[in-house]
């Protein structure tokens, strides 16, 4: 068996005695998993840097400076003056699941990075066929972590963030899982790489065919990983710290990591499924592809991690100018506005596709490649754009404002009815004393 | 609501302009810091935008022109001897009572005459309780005693912010922070 690139150079360098499944099973496995979690955790702690100079330059301000040049050796001293940190356990805290809750915050967003497909070629760790499905699921237990984390606190504070953040993930999860059906309708498979495999095929980044389904989709990112303006389960100004008001020292450290790598995590699929994963397109691409394989795969790591920043900068850029929802709101948005959007989006992507495959008689504008559903040639690719931006975009903001439209002022005048009521009530009876 | 307002308003809402704009102009702030510092006198670089922060030890910050901070006793530019002539009306003139003035008379040769002359002895000035408000200045009839630009007044010790003839006509040595 005769393997190309790294992989295949180290079992020529490995002696014979290892065995080849040995050596492509295990050994090769593990440096890829330590390389990409060292990246990947660099990279956190540089995000915590990241976040702190872009908040400071959009307030016309520098950020860190002393540490380093520019502040770059920041992340090192805070996770230095963290570890130092006394670790406070609060005296009526449940501490088992105070110790758990941030260990499990953290090996949810962990586990997650095996999945994600670096680059192209040798450059995925692994390729399992329920992948999309995997993430999700662990990013709920992520929130779990959360919620423990909150209620083991026995404190106010923590308990009504751990309160909003299981409401949060409950009414956001839905919405999400829904809109990333969309693209799937068109990859026909779970699997990560076989979604940017699929994108490849079809020459488009899925962002086209579903804008819709990536509004629902980066909102609800933004959601589930507490960023703001949905950031309520930790919201500084009235639970001052939120879940982890109780924490601090290398706990703390435990939930901070966590919540970066789940801002990577949910990055990281929405670049996959949505911005063409490591896809970089173009005549250089595939001349690289057919030519230098080992060269295309260096080139479409760095370019996957290049859109996972790009997404990451959007998130911080979102936080440092929205204000925060309000409890109501939030719920207002994730069950009136983006579960019925994102149902709508999966039900008129469903219209356009069975169109597609029935019209023009004769030379359909979609095709079924097998494992996945393309749109082949200019016309077929400017009816599915242009199907979904303009037709599938207007119709579901009209259809879900006119459902919405009296919802909210229908409660609001109830409540003001109900309170003028009482208060005749009121004055009646102090007027028959 | 016209129905024409109406409809201005559900497409800006569709598209969610006002996101949109809040999301410019931070942007705008973003790039602005990433490029430029803010102009000190709002000349060439945009007074309101661009890094409003001065890495203050590491670098001076500018202060208005009419700033008033540490005293100073002038010298005679060209003989170098102090301009004071013990006159007492900047002490007198302090509200907070923060100047000491101490003279003796002294036979002085001046002009191959022997004088007899107030000569300053002691000139002590309480920083503390100063409150820069320049009327010492305006009394001396000599311009000697005078108000400077530098503001960095701070010291360990109470004792530190009485400022003797030897700081105020020499200053104070400041430690330059450079990193």
């Amino acid at each position: 068996m005769q393997i190309a690139g790294p992989a295949g150079w180290l079992r020529s360098v490995l002696p014979q005695s290892i065995s080849d499944s040995v050596v492509y099973d295990v050994i090769w496995p593990l440096i890829q998993i330590a390389v990409a979690l060292f990246i990947v955790m660099t990279l956190v702690a540089y995000l915590t840097l990241a976040e702190r100079k872009i908040s400071a330059w959009i307030q016309s301000r520098m950020g860190p400076m002393r540490v380093g040049p520019w502040g770059l050796l920041q992340p090192a001293a805070d996770g230095l003056k963290l570890l130092i940190k006394e670790d406070i356990i609060p005296l009526l805290a449940d501490k088992a699941v105070f110790t758990i809750a941030p260990i499990v915050s953290m090996v949810a967003a962990i586990t997650v990075l095996v999945i994600i497909p670096y680059g192209a070629g040798w450059a995925p760790i692994t390729d399992v066929n329920i992948a999309l499905l995997f993430i999700l699921a662990f990013s709920s237990v992520g929130t779990l972590g959360i919620i423990l984390g909150g209620w083991a606190s026995n404190s106010k504070y923590p308990l009504l963030g751990a309160l909003r953040s299981s409401a949060q993930m409950i009414s956001y999860e839905v919405a999400m899982g829904l809109a990333l059906i969309g693209p799937l309708m068109w990859s026909k498979t779970l699997s990560m790489v076989g979604i940017v495999n699929a994108q490849n095929g079809d020459h488009i980044w899925y962002v086209f065919y579903q804008p819709l389904g990536f509004l629902i989709y980066f909102v609800c990112a933004l959601a589930e990983t507490n960023r703001a303006p949905f950031d309520l389960p930790e919201a500084e100004s009235e639970l001052t710290g939120g879940f982890h008001t109780e924490y601090s020292g290398f706990r703390f450290s435990l939930y901070f990591i966590a919540e970066y790598a789940a801002m990577f995590t949910v990055s990281a699929i929405a670049v996959t499924v949505f911005l063409g994963g490591w896809d970089f397109g173009g005549l250089i691409g595939h001349f690289l592809a057919n030519t230098h394989q080992n060269v295309y795969t260096v080139i479409s790591i760095i370019v996957f991690f290049g859109k996972v920043l790009l997404l990451l900068w959007a998130f911080m850029w979102f936080r440092w100018t929205f204000p925060r929802y309000r409890y109501d709101q939030l719920m207002d948005v994730g069950w009136k506005w983006l579960i019925p959007a994102s149902l709508a989006n999966i039900v008129l992507t469903g219209v356009w596709f069975v169109i597609g495959i029935s019209i023009p008689d004769g030379k359909p504008f979609l095709k079924n490649y097998g494992t996945y559903i393309a749109a082949p040639g200019f016309p077929a690719k400017a009816y599915v754009i242009g199907s979904a931006f303009l037709v599938t975009i207007t119709l579901t903001a009209i259809l879900l404002s006119s459902i919405n439209k009296h919802s909210r002022d229908f409660n609001l005048r109830t409540q003001r009815q109900l309170q003028l009521q009482k208060r005749a009530e009121r004055l009646a009876e102090a007027g028959n004393m | 609501m016209s129905e024409k307002q109406g409809l201005k308003d559900f497409i800006s809402r569709l598209l969610l302009l006002d996101l949109v704009k809040g999301l410019i102009v931070t942007l705008k702030y973003h790039n602005a810091a990433l490029v430029q510092k803010r102009g000190a006198t709002g000349q060439g670089d945009d007074p309101l935008k661009g890094i409003y922060t001065k890495q203050y030890p590491k670098e001076r910050p500018i202060v208005a022109e009419r700033f008033r901070g540490a005293p100073r006793l002038n010298n005679d530019p060209e003989t170098g001897e102090t301009l004071c002539i013990a006159c007492n009306l900047c002490a007198l003139a302090c509200p907070e009572d923060c100047i000491n003035v101490g003279s003796e008379n002294r036979e002085v040769m001046e002009g191959g005459k022997l004088k007899k002359k107030k000569v300053l002895t002691v000139y002590t000035f309480d920083t503390s309780r100063c409150m820069f408000c320049n009327l010492c200045s305006e009394a001396c009839p000599t311009d000697c005693v005078e108000l400077t630009q530098n503001f960095e007044l701070a010291s360990y010790t109470r004792i530190g912010a009485m400022w003797d003839r030897e700081d105020l006509e020499g200053g104070r040595a400041i430690k330059q922070y450079t990193s």
